[in-house]
């Protein structure tokens, strides 16, 4: 299957960052270029896993009498591997990148949640947690697809080391959540703080289904993300893509803060009060923060 | 810096945004590949402008530039 949406490059083969950083007479994104040795190793483990995101399919195929008991054991194995949450739909084109294929009927989604408590510890610790959830996911997902080969189903991992999908349009169609205006995908349980991880496979499975819970006309009104971002890069208007509500972030903007500076900036996820069930007082303190620097605050707090 | 909007507008006329992008050059490209692929040759593609979204300023609704980090 062919993919139809396209993939934004990462560092300096970003073509927007690229001309940012050239226009400052620099020849790297300070972001990256100030990066740690911690972030270096989590970095160093996703690449080192690449190679291994496919392999050799077990010639003695497991029969599959029942989808749905597959689907339950697959997923079990997942969240053994330690994924948060596990989800399975249907390849479609616009889930896959532009310019690559991908032979496979299903796909299987994990998350892995950020720590929250994180956020009350400044944008290094932020940036570690998050490295260190991509680098939980590559894990999960290299394991979860040599699980499946082993039952002699192909079976390709997709992580930060080397993927063809797209993270966003497949969290949807599995239910994890739904698109928030920070351009990130909003779970009730654990907000918009989680990374991704997936395998697309033959192996037959149950797909599972989008779930909408209302955000979407919830950031008609909330706004808190949008007042508390530093570059203004997240817009009042939406576009629609394949039915669904999408803000699309401004990337000129938020370049400046994300990219252009050492420190991680990741506030459009911590301020999103989609957080605030599972982790109330620690998003009432980080808000306190934002309030004292000049940021909005819900009114509630 | 340009930005654009990629429009891709189905054979029942819906139209479903593809991204924002930063020039001509990157939206025509994108617009390229989209055409090559076999399986889109029912769907029209028109590169638009995205100032009415994205260079409206927003309101005064938070901090003055000087008062954020």
């Amino acid at each position: 299957m062919r993919g139809i949406t396209p993939r934004r490059e990462q560092g300096m083969a970003d073509s927007v960052l690229a001309e940012m950083v050239h226009a400052t007479g620099a020849t790297e994104s300070r972001h990256f270029a100030a990066v740690k040795p911690t972030i270096q190793a989590y970095r160093a483990s996703w690449v080192k896993l690449a190679p291994y995101r496919d392999g050799p399919v077990n010639s003695h195929r497991v029969k599959v009498d029942d989808t749905a008991a597959m689907t339950a054991q697959v997923k079990a194995k997942a969240t053994e591997l330690g994924a948060n949450l596990v989800g399975v739909c249907r390849l479609q084109p616009h889930m896959i990148d532009l310019g690559s294929e991908v032979p496979h009927e299903f796909v299987i989604a994990c998350c892995v949640a950020e720590d929250y408590e994180k956020v009350l510890q400044g944008p290094d610790a932020v940036e570690e947690e998050a490295m260190r959830t991509y680098a939980k996911c590559t894990k999960i997902a290299t394991a979860l697809a040599a699980h499946v080969r082993e039952m002699g189903y192909p079976a390709i991992a997709h992580h930060n080391g080397a993927s063809e999908v797209q993270a966003i349009p497949i969290f949807y169609q599995v239910g994890f959540g739904e698109l928030g205006r920070h351009g990130s995908l909003i779970n009730e349980k654990y907000g918009a703080s989680f990374r991704p991880g997936f395998v697309t496979t033959d192996l037959p499975l149950v797909e599972d289904q989008p779930r909408e819970f209302g955000v979407q006309d919830f950031c008609m009104n909330c706004n808190v993300c949008q007042r508390n971002c530093p570059g203004d890069a997240i817009p009042q208007d939406h576009v629609i893509t394949h039915g669904i509500k999408r803000w699309l972030i401004d990337l000129e903007k938020c370049y400046p803060y994300s990219r252009l500076r050492d420190e991680y900036c990741h506030l459009c996820v911590d301020a999103c009060p989609y957080i605030v069930k599972s982790h109330p007082e620690t998003y009432k303190a980080f808000m306190k923060e934002r309030k004292h620097v000049g940021y909005k605050t819900p009114k509630t707090y | 810096m340009e930005k654009l909007y990629v429009n891709e507008i189905g054979p029942d006329g819906v139209v479903s945004t593809v991204g924002l992008f930063y020039s001509r050059a990157e939206a025509q490209k994108i617009v390229e590949m989209l055409r090559a692929n076999p399986d889109r040759t029912s769907h029209r593609y028109e590169i638009v402008e995205a100032v009415r979204h994205i260079l409206s300023e927003k309101q005064v609704i938070q901090a003055t530039a000087g008062q954020k980090e």
